[in-house]
């Protein structure tokens, strides 16, 4: 389990979380989308050791279809498509985004904008 | 905070207390009154009521075990939650106050012939309990969530109450200004003040007996990375680390018999209703409950801030999403089953975090599905707008019509399961095939070594389980005083 703990799960899990957000809330500013991904792998690092281990295999799998050609589309399609297991990690990674998102910007809309508040407006 | 041990390498006390939760609290403050040099050892940090806003993310990462990202693997898998910080679950449950249920008890004690178990005594327990944490009904009107379920059951003519919780309200306060009276407020001043000393941020990896003392080898900081170890000395060791980290540690220390393996929740599914009003109550939960089908299946309310309306409403998220911009006219409830399934709880070697395991029997499956479908109607008779269940698939329920639909697309497998209510994986009783610990907690061929939480009871009781497990606590750790004072009668059982 120290091996596990030691494979940072930022670069698994950090690009499937900004693309899945990315497609779930097309309107989200990126800085609050990039702050959502990086509360999404603290909590993903602070997992149960068990779990976390099959996290990360999964991660890793995703993290490699990412990386090929046309497997941008694959895991599009794995993230609108509830399959044992692998529907796990994109249900757990879109939770902690959307939880994070919503209790910290409550009023964000569903695409993921936000309403000009007086703090947007410069002086 | 007077009580709190500095980190050191070897530290020696007379009784060990592992967990300050509902079970350790109690165990701790009756030993130290009754002059026993107590130590508490704590996995997490002390945390102030007043400096964390409850249900918030926040208070998940620095209260709850694993910022509140645990599970039950299984299918489906079931969510759950531990406190991880000075009170345990105390300070992060709802606060909700049932008696201990007395038929319960007694079937229990018939069940897995637990020796010397009066229902009486375990009744008088619960009075004093009432007592020290003060247990009360709200102030005034309830919040208009808890109203809802109020509402809508009286529409159906089903039975439900108010139910009081452990919180001190103050002079002219309403509904939302309580204090939770956990065991941070209680029972561990209680202990400080009769000389117990306590170690936060100090987790017990394993415990060896020589069979004169007991020494339990632990790791301080917040488990994050590699911290120093020390050891803790004691004659005298109460588990009470909650009924996941109990028989994890029982089993790291190689006690494993009957340890573990009949884990028992209350298996629920929710759903968030939306009215015409704002009825959002971000940081506290409604105090109504619906028992009309009791024991098999409750109904009552969540904490429902925005992030929690969002999050239950993402298993169907493409068809929920417009829902979330009206959170605030938003809430979530629940439906809790008593399940006949059971999970398993198993350390493994090398590994930091038990496994844990839970598996839904048929008619689990077929309860929840039915509770979720009376849950809906109930929301719709107090004027619910629309509903949107937790599950994939799930259809906006408008109206009695929809039930239906709803009810066939529903499949556990496709639901948010969660449950808070964890025990059982300890049994108490003098039944070998059955119980990991005799009638008063003392694990069953062990030296030295005591249960004191969840763990023990026998099943899940139906009820929200901190008073039971409090009365179970008192009883136990009376007698261990009774059973000290009798093998030591003419010393003086405190410092040494």
């Amino acid at each position: 389990m120290l091996v596990m703990r030691s494979v940072p799960s930022a670069p698994l899990v950090g690009p499937f979380a900004d693309r899945l957000l990315a497609l779930d809330f097309p309107a989200l500013d990126p800085a609050r989308r990039a702050q959502a991904i990086e509360f999404t792998i603290r909590r993903v690092d602070g997992l149960p050791s068990v779990i976390r281990f099959g996290v990360t295999v999964i991660a890793a799998l995703f993290r490699g279809l990412l990386a090929v050609p046309g497997g941008d589309a694959v895991v599009r399609f794995l993230a609108r498509t509830p399959l044992p297991l692998l529907g796990e990690y994109v249900r757990m990674v879109r939770s902690l985004g959307y939880a994070y998102i919503f209790e910290t910007w409550p009023d964000t809309r569903a695409d993921g904008s936000c309403p000009v508040t007086q703090e947007d407006v410069p002086a | 905070m007077s009580g709190i041990e500095p980190h050191q390498i070897h530290l020696r006390a007379q009784v060990l207390v592992v967990g300050s939760g509902a079970g350790g609290a109690t165990t701790a403050a009756l030993l130290a009154e009754a002059g026993f040099d107590v130590l508490i050892a704590e996995e997490g940090p002390w945390v102030d009521q007043d400096t964390v806003t409850a249900f918030s993310l926040e208070q998940m990462d620095r209260q709850y075990r694993s910022g509140g990202v645990t599970v039950a693997l299984g299918l489906p898998s079931i969510a759950y939650t531990e406190g991880r910080c000075a009170g345990g679950g105390t300070e992060v449950n709802s606060g909700l106050y049932f008696r201990p249920p007395l038929d319960v008890v007694e079937r229990w004690r018939r069940d897995f012939r637990i020796d010397g178990l009066d229902v009486d005594e375990l009744d008088d327990i619960a009075d004093e309990v009432e007592l020290a944490i003060n247990v009360t009904t709200v102030p005034g009107n309830a919040t208009p969530a808890s109203e809802i379920l109020r509402r809508g059951a009286a529409a159906l003519n089903w039975r439900h109450s108010e139910i009081p919780r452990w919180m001190k309200y103050p002079a002219g306060g309403d509904a939302i200004t309580g204090k939770r009276q956990s065991m941070t407020r209680t029972y561990l001043p209680r202990a400080f003040a009769a000389g117990a000393r306590m170690l936060v941020d100090t987790r017990v990896d394993r415990l060896v007996s020589n069979g004169l003392n007991v020494t339990a080898h632990v790791t301080y900081g917040d488990g994050t990375g590699r911290t120093p170890g020390g050891a803790i000395t004691a004659a005298h060791v109460f588990v009470c680390g909650g009924a996941i980290q109990t028989p994890a540690l029982l089993q790291r220390s190689g006690m494993r018999l009957h340890i573990g393996r009949s884990l028992a929740v209350h298996p629920t599914v929710k759903l968030s209703a939306k009215f015409a009003d704002e009825v959002n109550v971000p940081d506290d939960v409604p105090v109504h409950q619906v028992k009309e089908f009791a024991p098999d299946l409750s109904f009552g309310g969540s904490a429902s801030h925005s992030g929690l309306v969002a999050l239950a409403l993402t298993d169907e998220w493409k068809t929920f999403a417009p829902a979330i911009e009206d959170w605030r006219r938003m809430t979530i409830y629940y439906a809790a089953i008593t399940s006949e399934g059971r999970g398993w709880v198993q350390a493994i070697p090398k590994v930091r975090d038990p496994l844990v395991t839970y598996r839904l029997s048929h008619r689990d499956r077929e309860v929840l599905r039915s509770g979720l479908a009376r849950l809906a109607l109930l929301t719709l008779e107090a004027g619910a707008t629309e509903v949107y269940p937790s599950f994939r698939g799930a259809p906006v329920v408008r109206g009695r019509g929809d039930l239906a639909t709803m009810q066939e697309r529903f499949a556990a497998s496709k639901a948010s399961v969660m449950t808070v209510h964890l025990c059982s994986t300890v049994p108490l009783g003098e039944h070998r095939d059955r119980c990991g610990a005799d009638s008063f907690g003392k694990v069953h061929g062990a030296d030295r070594v005591w249960v004191n939480d969840a763990s023990l009871l026998p099943t899940a009781p139906g009820v929200n389980p901190q008073a039971t497990v409090m009365a179970f606590a008192i009883r136990n750790a009376r007698h261990f005083i009774e059973e000290q004072s009798l093998r030591q009668p003419h010393t003086n059982r405190g410092r040494t």
